[in-house]
């Protein structure tokens, strides 16, 4: 638990977590002014399911932004979890200790993906909060939701982690970045390809996310995430719906593809770490 | 009675390094070439070799940093990259440096954790660790605020904290003012009188030859001397000036050594014993040469070195 311990120290020094604390509550602060203020404004709705559609869209927007920052958090701890600490000799005072490189990048790597995952949940929690408290806001299964987008943040530590056992910070952060870039235009042609039935577009998101499952992870968690108010008028009426948000809930096989990709990456950045000379 | 911190992370009587056969290539580049090394308890090595010998690869191969291609090593009985050879090991790493963002007491505290020093001696030991290293009263600054030389020696204090029954000091001075180096050679005698062996990585002759019992010569990833250091120094040459230098003078010149250098009446020999020079003024003396000096020349250290390694070239530098 040493090298947890050090991760933690090292974060906290580094004021990661106190700018990541105060930039949260900032935004926070900004989401629930907000939402009240928008959600106070649709006085006498012309449709008694307004304020449902009106305080789910906003909700789910709050969500996005955090999902964006939680998922940039991720790629930035985790692609500098290795080649920096190789290139500064840091690593090598430690490993020159009973410790096996097994143990410290599974510390390390763990550690960054507890603190990305601790951060989903608390901000998720606080928006759903948020929501409750002003509009009554309640989601389908916001567990399932939260949990989801944990795992989309744990995907990608294990990806910026075995990135940056072959790759600088600089390179592993790009790369991780520029796959979360491409999954969120698959996520766009899903939503196009659904509204235009169009089968093609909708199978080559499908690929997309097969080869990064971010997006895929986030539609899937907002669709536990929104009111069943929202979803119920989505079906009805096929104007009413959210660019952002998923309208089906992800299949078991996709969050099973989504847990191995993870563990795949995660056993590929040990092996590349324990074969590599440093 | 000893005081707990006085007890060292035992090494169980284990050889501290032997290691046979040590080689590594990077693409088509041998680093070591069949490199033999042994370090017995309480023994202090030198590895000594211009830089890019391979003395750096060779630790760290020992310390399993780097894969080796071909041979064997054990560490304190433990075959090398097994993490419990490490566990009374103590290493400063040539490119030291340590999170700025913890003082210098934290760092000796996370490495305590990794050693496993039980929590009821910690304490004691960061501060024996401080104090034989000179930063006692400086553990409580943040290594952000320590100079380079400040920086070594907190390396050098986590390398021989718990005192453990190896310690591998690579470049170990390479920071410190002659002050600061003077300390180093000091502490190494002290680890040595403690029973603690030493593998001494370093380019600097000077400090090898004053601290170490066996010195390695490493040059292009090839051991070129490995030895005691009298037996480095063992061959003394001499300079013998003779009235005349005949094919006669020099047969019997060449009966005692090998003759290095020569002009009309001089010769440099080096001589096969170091004890024979009595006996090779006697024998020009008895067949009639006219002996006019008789000269023992004392090889330094470098001068040796500089034999074994030849011409520095490109890339290399002492």
């Amino acid at each position: 638990m040493t090298v947890v311990r050090l991760t933690l120290r090292e974060a906290a020094n580094r004021k990661v977590l106190i700018v990541g604390a105060v930039v949260s509550v900032a935004f926070l602060v900004l989401f629930w002014l907000g939402f009240s203020i928008a959600f106070n404004s649709i006085e006498s709705p012309s449709d008694p399911t307004d304020p449902a559609v009106g305080a789910t869209i906003m909700t789910v927007l709050g969500l996005y932004a955090v999902q964006f920052l939680a998922a940039f958090m991720a790629v930035l701890l985790a692609s500098g979890a290795v080649a920096p600490e190789i290139d500064s000799g840091r690593l090598h005072a430690i490993l020159a200790r009973p410790l096996s490189r097994t143990s410290w990048l599974a510390q390390r790597a763990g550690t960054f993906a507890m603190l990305a995952a601790c951060y989903i949940a608390l901000m998720s929690g606080a928006i759903l909060l948020i929501a409750a408290s002003i509009a009554g806001y309640g989601a389908i299964a916001p567990w399932r939701g939260v949990a989801l987008l944990a795992l989309e943040v744990i995907v990608l530590v294990a990806l910026g982690t075995a990135l940056s056992v072959r790759f600088s910070a600089l390179a592993a952060g790009v790369i991780v970045i520029a796959l979360y870039g491409a999954a969120w235009i698959g996520g766009i042609m899903d939503i196009v390809g659904t509204a235009l039935d169009n089968i093609t577009l909708q199978r080559i998101s499908t690929g997309v996310s097969l080869v990064i499952p971010s997006d895929a992870l986030w539609r899937g968690a907002s669709y536990y995430l929104q009111s069943p108010a929202f979803l119920i008028a989505a079906r009805v009426e096929a104007d009413t719906g959210n660019p952002f948000a998923g309208n089906a809930p992800p299949s078991g096989l996709f969050v099973a593809w989504a847990i191995a990709y993870g563990t795949t990456w995660w056993l590929l950045a040990d092996r590349w770490f324990r074969r590599r000379d440093l | 009675m000893t005081s707990p911190t006085e007890e060292a992370i035992g090494g169980n009587g284990a050889i501290p390094i032997a290691a046979t056969g040590l080689s590594k290539s990077y693409r088509d580049r041998k680093v070591l070439d069949e490199v033999d090394l042994r370090v017995d308890p309480g023994q202090v090595v030198g590895l000594l070799g211009p830089n890019g010998a391979g003395k750096t690869t060779t630790v760290k191969a020992l310390l399993g940093m780097v894969h080796l291609d071909a041979g064997d090593a054990t560490v304190l009985g433990r075959p090398v990259g097994d993490p419990a050879a490490r566990r009374a090991l103590g290493y400063l790493p040539e490119k030291f440096q340590y999170p700025d963002w913890l003082d210098g007491r934290q760092v000796l505290e996370a490495h305590a954790r990794l050693i496993g020093i039980a929590a009821d001696v910690r304490d004691n030991a960061i501060a024996d660790a401080l104090r034989l290293v000179g930063l006692a009263g400086r553990g409580d600054d943040r290594v952000s605020g320590y100079s380079k030389g400040m920086q070594q020696r907190l390396g050098l204090a986590t390398a021989i904290l718990g005192r453990p029954a190896l310690v591998v000091l690579d470049e170990p001075t390479s920071a410190l003012d002659p002050i600061g180096r003077r300390e180093v050679r000091d502490l190494i005698r002290t680890m040595r009188d403690r029973g603690t062996a030493v593998l001494l990585n370093s380019h600097l002759l000077g400090e090898v030859e004053q601290v170490c019992d066996h010195v390695v010569i490493l040059h292009r990833g090839r051991i070129v001397h490995s030895g005691s250091l009298a037996d480095l120094a063992a061959g003394v040459e001499v300079r013998v000036t003779l009235d005349r230098l005949n094919e006669e003078a020099l047969a019997v010149l060449g009966g005692f050594g090998r003759i290095a250098a020569r002009d009309a009446n001089t010769v440099l020999l080096a001589l096969d014993d170091a004890a024979a020079v009595p006996a090779l003024a006697s024998a020009l003396v008895t067949r009639g040469h006219g002996l006019q000096a008789l000269v023992p020349l004392h090889r330094s250290l470098e001068d040796v070195f500089v034999d074994l390694v030849g011409p520095i070239g490109d890339g290399e530098a002492l």
